[in-house]
C-alpha cells in the first residue's frame, strides 16, 4: 500500500475545515455582531423556496433548536460548533428573515437591582 | 408541537422567555475553574475558533500544521436556572496571558467575575486581578483551598495580591457545591453594593484609586 493511500489521520487537523460550513466566511453577513448571550428565536418564516444563500444543512439544525428561545452560547454548544461559525449561519438566518433578536446586551447595560436580587434569591435556593 | 411552536410565534415581536446573565471564572491554568463551573451547573465545551496571533508563537507548536491559522480553543461553559425567568450562564476565562485576545468578548456585558486563586501559584492569577481592575468589573478572588496547598492568612493572600478593599477574598472548594455558592453569593452581593454605593454610571471616568477604597469592607 503506497503512503498516499493512507488518510491522513490527526497530523492534518480537522478533515473539514471549521469555516467551511460557512464557505469560508469569519464574519456575518450584517453588520449586529451577535454575542455569546444574545437571545435568538426562530420567526417561523418559511426560508426561500430557491434558496439563494444555499443553506447548509448546519443552517437547518441551528433553525431547528431556536423553535425555543436559545442563546448564541447555547447553541454552539448543542450543535458542538465553534462560536465564530454559528455567528456566522445565524446572523444568515436573520438575513432571510427566519431568525430574529429577542434580546440583546449594550455593553455598558447594567443590571437592575431587582434582577440582581432575583439572582441572589435564586442562588441562595439552589 | 403545534401548539408550543404558536406560543413562540403567535406576538409580532418575540417576548424574551428568560434573560441570560454572564459571570466569568477566570484564573490560571489548574487553579480549578472546570472543576468550580462543573460543581454547581452542568458543564459543556464551547469552542471557539479563533485566529491564531503572534501571542501563540512559541507557545503553540505549528510544526507539521502547515498553513493552520486559526486554533480551536475549548472553553468551560455551564448553565444554572435561576427561577422561572432567569438563567446564569458561568464562563471558564482560560486566565493565560496569551488568550487575552478573547478575554473582551468574554467580559461584554458580564456581571462580574469569579478570579480563582491556587497559593502555590499565586502569581497565576496577577492578569486576571489587573484585567478586571481595570475594566472596573467586579470580581471576587476565591482561593481553592486544594488538600495539600499550605494554608495562608486570607488577609497575607489580600496583601500578596494588592486587592483594593472593595474586592472580596474568600476561601473555597471548587468541588464543594455549597462553598461555590456562597462564592457566587458573594460576588453578587458585591456588584449589588457596588450599585447602591455609586448610583451614577461609570462611564468616562478614569481615575480608579478612591471610589473603591471608600466601599471598605
Amino acid at each position: 500500500m503506497p503512503a498516499d493511500d493512507t488518510f491522513p489521520q490527526r497530523e492534518s487537523g480537522p478533515v473539514v475545515r471549521p469555516y467551511a460550513v460557512t464557505g469560508g466566511r469569519t464574519e456575518p453577513a450584517d453588520g449586529d455582531v451577535l454575542r455569546l448571550l444574545t437571545v435568538l428565536v426562530a420567526t417561523g418564516r418559511p426560508l426561500p423556496t430557491d434558496d439563494p444563500a444555499r443553506l447548509a444543512p448546519e443552517h437547518h439544525r441551528l433553525l431547528a433548536l431556536c423553535r425555543r428561545q436559545m442563546t448564541l452560547a447555547d447553541l454552539a454548544a448543542d450543535t458542538a460548533l465553534p462560536v465564530g461559525v454559528v455567528r456566522v449561519l445565524m446572523a444568515d438566518l436573520t438575513e432571510l428573515g427566519a431568525i430574529t433578536v429577542v434580546a440583546q446586551r449594550s455593553a455598558d447595560q447594567k443590571t437592575g437591582n431587582d434582577v440582581l436580587k432575583e439572582i441572589l434569591n435564586g442562588l441562595r435556593a439552589l | 408541537m403545534a401548539s408550543a411552536r404558536s406560543d413562540i410565534h403567535g406576538g409580532a415581536a418575540a417576548v424574551p422567555a428568560f434573560t441570560a446573565h454572564k459571570i466569568l471564572v477566570a484564573g490560571g491554568f489548574g487553579a480549578g475553574k472546570t472543576t468550580l463551573v462543573g460543581a454547581i451547573s452542568e458543564v459543556r465545551p464551547l469552542q471557539t475558533e479563533e485566529a491564531l496571533t503572534t501571542a501563540g508563537i512559541g507557545l503553540d507548536d505549528l510544526s507539521g500544521v502547515g498553513r493552520k491559522t486559526t486554533t480551536t480553543v475549548a472553553l468551560d461553559f455551564g448553565r444554572i436556572t435561576l427561577g422561572a425567568k432567569i438563567v446564569l450562564y458561568l464562563f471558564g476565562m482560560p486566565g493565560q496571558e496569551r488568550f487575552s485576545f478573547m478575554w473582551d468578548e468574554l467580559a461584554y456585558g458580564a456581571l462580574g467575575a469569579v478570579i480563582l486563586a491556587d497559593v502555590r501559584r499565586l502569581g497565576d492569577c496577577f492578569p486576571s486581578v489587573n484585567y478586571f481592575e481595570t475594566r472596573r468589573l467586579p470580581f471576587v478572588v476565591a482561593v481553592n483551598c486544594f488538600d495539600d496547598a499550605p494554608s495562608y492568612d486570607p488577609q497575607e493572600i489580600r496583601q500578596a495580591l494588592d486587592l483594593d478593599p472593595g474586592n472580596p477574598l474568600v476561601l473555597c472548594d471548587a468541588r464543594d457545591v455549597a462553598s461555590v455558592k456562597g462564592v457566587l453569593i458573594t460576588l453578587v452581593e458585591t456588584i449589588a453594593s457596588r450599585r447602591s454605593a455609586k448610583p451614577g454610571p461609570a462611564r468616562g471616568r478614569t481615575a480608579p484609586p478612591q471610589s473603591a477604597s471608600r466601599l471598605g469592607h
